[in-house]
């Protein structure tokens, strides 16, 4: 039991450790095969070797001075982290890449903050770089009051501090027919969780006399696509956000530096960056991106329009397609980790199933868990070499929706929604411990063609 | 002419197939059951967590700040408003008077707008279509669903599928052509309309918008887009608001699935899945067109290296749809080159970083470095000598 123990420490020291080089794997693969000998009060490892190069040789970076302070005055990553980056695909680029996404490495994600260089970028006629000097925010309509703002007049307004997701709805909209994506990253990565500083709309509102006839508010961009979208002025008096804080610094240009729309839970693209307009209307306006993109044809041929909130959801992030399983030994005991979010309300509760779906055991939730945010969940489980499982996960929230299973919500939607998908996911561990992106379906009616029969359709 | 009627042959060709494929549509209408409708609930059908006691959900709350009036800025001037004042609503506010015809807007779109949107609109290389034949056809299609993979979709472009004429006017006046945006007049912006109403070959008041239609604000007014009422919940007039509250308040109307929150113990732990489940894969390889490549090894990244840059690969990559297509001069086109060489090759390097007034983009709107661009204009410049 003794040399079980020690063996259990070095393990965890490895894990610990910074360097997982194959020389040091190699290393502990062979010594853990040899006899183990326990010495008062501390155990060693007795070896034929003499040990982790890792440990035995000096390295440069502990023999000689490093950078002086006055070298990165604003700190970058270390270099040898130049992997964890943001990811595009052709697929979902348009405009030469101007009106187009690249997304969250999540398997690579901690904690529930996303790294400011690492938020998923998505934008409809590129980053624009404002001079926030010439920036103005000018805010019309059915007020009585019009006002125009600079940025530092705006940053006079008492500011308030929220960490929230932004999502865009069509994250995981490629699958509706089956998976496409072996990556977390694409799979699941059309979204990142901040912390954002700025100023509830509703504060600027209050001197301005907003007409009781104003029942919806345009936000517009001041960037070259004039992003536009038409928000319900109940949630401009609830929690909708002007924002120029991120993290604590400023926004970034991907996120629309100096400001930008936040409105919690809700569609990212209602989140609308380089804002610079605010006006306020009896009849709402049909900009572009709410009719002829973001909205959720249904097999009857409607379309659901101004689909506000992202539906509670979840997955996997650890193992991953990308960081599997595949250096586990039989026996070791290792955590299922996700993120977990609901744009209308908090995180309640995740089940993971090992079965793609059929059974559930409930998981733990981690840390904070606050309103329209992501929250991380855990489940510790002894792996078994060569077993199989379909890791499913299963989030639920105060609003009292739960995750469906994709035809459950394929039978209410159909599968030419694109967005808001919501449906369970699946990772398949293989024998080998490697992960593969699957989806568990029934199949459920059909009509002689073979064809899938589905609500509202004859 | 000749050209026009062939790509009438064509679409209409294309919209037979997709009809003869389309299934006849059941437009009946999955109405909100009262049953399932809560009795108060907010406009999105979530929670909303008021400041109670001084704290909003977890965030305490300083309520002086809020109740207090805190006054900055000042008023817009009339000029101020009327230059970002430029949305165009359903009923007209804001669309200016003006008037183009189809054939006006034929030549404007072979100039600005056929390298990404396709030849009639019909799109390509991941831009939009604009139309795929004739709109009230084609609005048929939208009950389609692609679940056997030989099945048509649904045709999701402006004729068939936007309920307002107005959000295209205004897109193309604020966002298009999409390098150089808000530079097209008024008349432009008719005529690019009339050729895309055309090119849906879409009627106004009857009237087929042909290639001599001169289509003005008025005319403008009278479209009907066949998917007008294509949309729930209704968001117009003074109960719009109140409409999408009680659509969002039935989990039904968007697939939502609902536990009861008393009892989180009820929701189902066992025997979830129908028996038939099954696991399915990604067909084929699947989508891995990941760049970077998908990596998570922590090494020193690779030197770049510039020397082995394929400026020919990078010139069909970023530059080709316009000049390779008559919108700006061709590699070999020695009578438009010797002109622009004749500046100096500084000022052709510093046009092309920095971009022109005549629609060269800053490096072409590619990513490109410095250092590859000029290697691009070098290949150009030493074709056209």
């Amino acid at each position: 039991m003794d040399i079980k123990k020690s063996q259990q420490d070095l393990d965890s020291t490895a894990e610990n450790a910074e360097s997982t080089t194959l020389d040091r794997r190699d290393f502990f693969r062979k010594t853990a095969a040899l006899s183990v000998t326990a010495l008062a009060g501390t155990s060693l490892l007795a070896s034929e070797e003499a040990g982790d190069p890792a440990i035995l040789n000096p390295t440069p970076w502990g023999t000689k001075w490093g950078d002086p302070v006055t070298k990165n005055l604003y700190g970058m990553p270390s270099k040898y982290e130049h992997n964890v980056t943001r990811r595009y695909t052709k697929l979902l680029a348009s405009g030469n890449y101007r009106a187009s996404i690249a997304v969250t490495p999540l398997q690579e994600s901690s904690g529930i903050i996303t790294p400011n260089g690492l938020f998923f970028s998505r934008s409809h006629g590129g980053v624009a770089h404002i001079d926030p000097n010439e920036h103005r925010l000018m805010i019309t309509g059915l007020v009585e009051k019009p006002l125009v703002l600079t940025m530092k007049q705006l940053k006079r307004y008492p500011s308030v501090t929220r960490t929230h997701f932004i999502e865009c709805p069509a994250n995981g909209g490629q699958e509706w027919r089956g998976p496409q994506y072996n990556s977390l990253q694409f799979a699941k990565g059309f979204m990142s969780c901040a912390e954002w500083t700025g100023v509830y709309i509703k504060d600027i509102l209050k001197d301005l006399g907003v007409k009781k006839e104003a029942l919806w508010m345009l936000a517009e961009g001041g960037d070259s696509s004039k992003m536009g979208r038409t928000i319900p002025m109940e949630k401009v008096w609830d929690d909708a956000m002007i924002v120029w804080g991120q993290n604590g610094e400023a926004l970034r240009p991907e996120q629309g530096y100096p400001i930008r729309l936040l409105v919690p839970g809700w569609e990212g693209n209602l989140c609308v960056k380089w804002l610079r307009r605010l006006d306020f209307a009896s009849e709402p306006w049909y900009c572009k991106e709410e009719t002829s993109k973001y909205t959720v044809l249904k097999p009857t041929g409607k379309a659901i329009q101004h689909f506000y909130a992202n539906e509670v959801n979840s997955t996997v992030t650890s193992p991953s397609p990308e960081i599997d399983w595949s250096d586990l030994e039989d026996g070791d005991v290792v955590e299922i980790e996700g993120l977990a979010w609901s744009g209308m309300g908090t995180i309640t509760g995740v089940d993971i199933s090992f079965d793609g779906g059929k059974n559930y055991v409930e998981a733990k939730l981690k840390g904070l868990v606050l309103p329209k945010c992501w929250t991380r969940w855990s489940y510790m489980h002894t792996y078994k070499k060569g077993e199989e499982l379909l890791l499913t996960s299963r989030a639920r929230d105060d609003a009292g929706y739960i995750q469906p299973t994709i035809d459950q919500e394929t039978l209410a939607v159909g599968v030419e929604a694109v967005y808001h998908r919501n449906a369970v996911e699946t990772w398949k561990v293989e024998k080998d411990g490697k992960i593969t992106h699957v989806e568990v379906r029934s199949q459920l009616g059909r009509k002689a063609n073979g064809e899938l029969v589905i609500e509202g359709k004859a | 002419m000749v050209f026009q009627l062939n790509k009438k042959l064509f679409i209409s060709i294309s919209a037979a197939v997709a009809l003869s494929l389309g299934l006849s549509a059941c437009m009946e209408n999955a109405a909100p059951t009262a049953s399932n409708t809560l009795s108060k609930s907010s406009i999105d059908g979530g929670v909303e967590y008021p400041i109670i006691n001084g704290k909003t959900g977890p965030y305490y709350v300083n309520t002086n700040a809020h109740n207090l009036n805190v006054k900055y800025g000042r008023t817009p001037t009339k000029a101020e408003y009327d230059e970002w004042n430029s949305d165009i609503m359903p009923d007209g506010t804001g669309l200016p008077e003006g008037q183009g015809t189809a054939d006006e807007g034929s030549e404007i779109y072979e100039a600005k707008c056929v390298m990404c949107h396709g030849d009639f609109g019909s799109g390509g290389g991941g831009y939009p279509s604009l139309s795929k034949g004739n709109a009230y056809d084609l609005h048929k299609t939208l009950t389609n669903q692609r679940i056997k993979p030989d099945t048509d979709g649904p045709v999701r472009v402006f004729g068939t599928y936007w309920p307002q004429a107005s959000t295209l006017w205004w897109y193309i006046k604020d966002a298009m052509p999409h390098p150089m945006t808000d530079s097209l007049t008024d008349d432009e912006v008719y005529a690019l309309v009339a050729f895309i109403l055309n090119a849906n070959e879409m009627s106004i008041d009857g009237i087929e918008v042909d290639d001599e239609y001169v289509l003005n604000r008025e005319k403008f007014l009278k479209i009907e887009m066949p998917n007008r009422d294509g949309f729930e919940p209704k968001i117009d007039g003074p109960q719009g608001p109140e409409n999408v509250r009680r659509f969002y308040a039935n989990a039904r109307n968007f697939g939502g699935q609902r536990y009861d929150i008393k009892d989180p113990n009820s929701r189902c732990m066992e025997g979830c899945q129908e028996p038939t489940a099954k696991v399915v894969y990604i067909q084929g390889a699947g989508i891995s067109d990941f760049h970077p490549p998908l990596s998570a090894v922590r090494d020193l990244p690779k030197e770049k290296e510039e020397s082995h840059f394929d400026a020919k690969k990078a010139y069909a990559t970023n530059c080709a749809m316009c000049h390779d297509t008559g919108a700006a001069p061709a590699p070999g086109d020695k009578a438009a080159w010797s002109a622009i060489i004749a500046q100096g090759m500084d000022k052709v390097y510093e046009n092309g970083l920095k971009g022109t007034d005549s629609g060269m983009p800053a490096k072409g709107g590619s990513s490109l470095s410095d250092k590859q661009f000029k290697l691009v204009v070098d290949y150009i410049v030493n074709q056209s000598k």
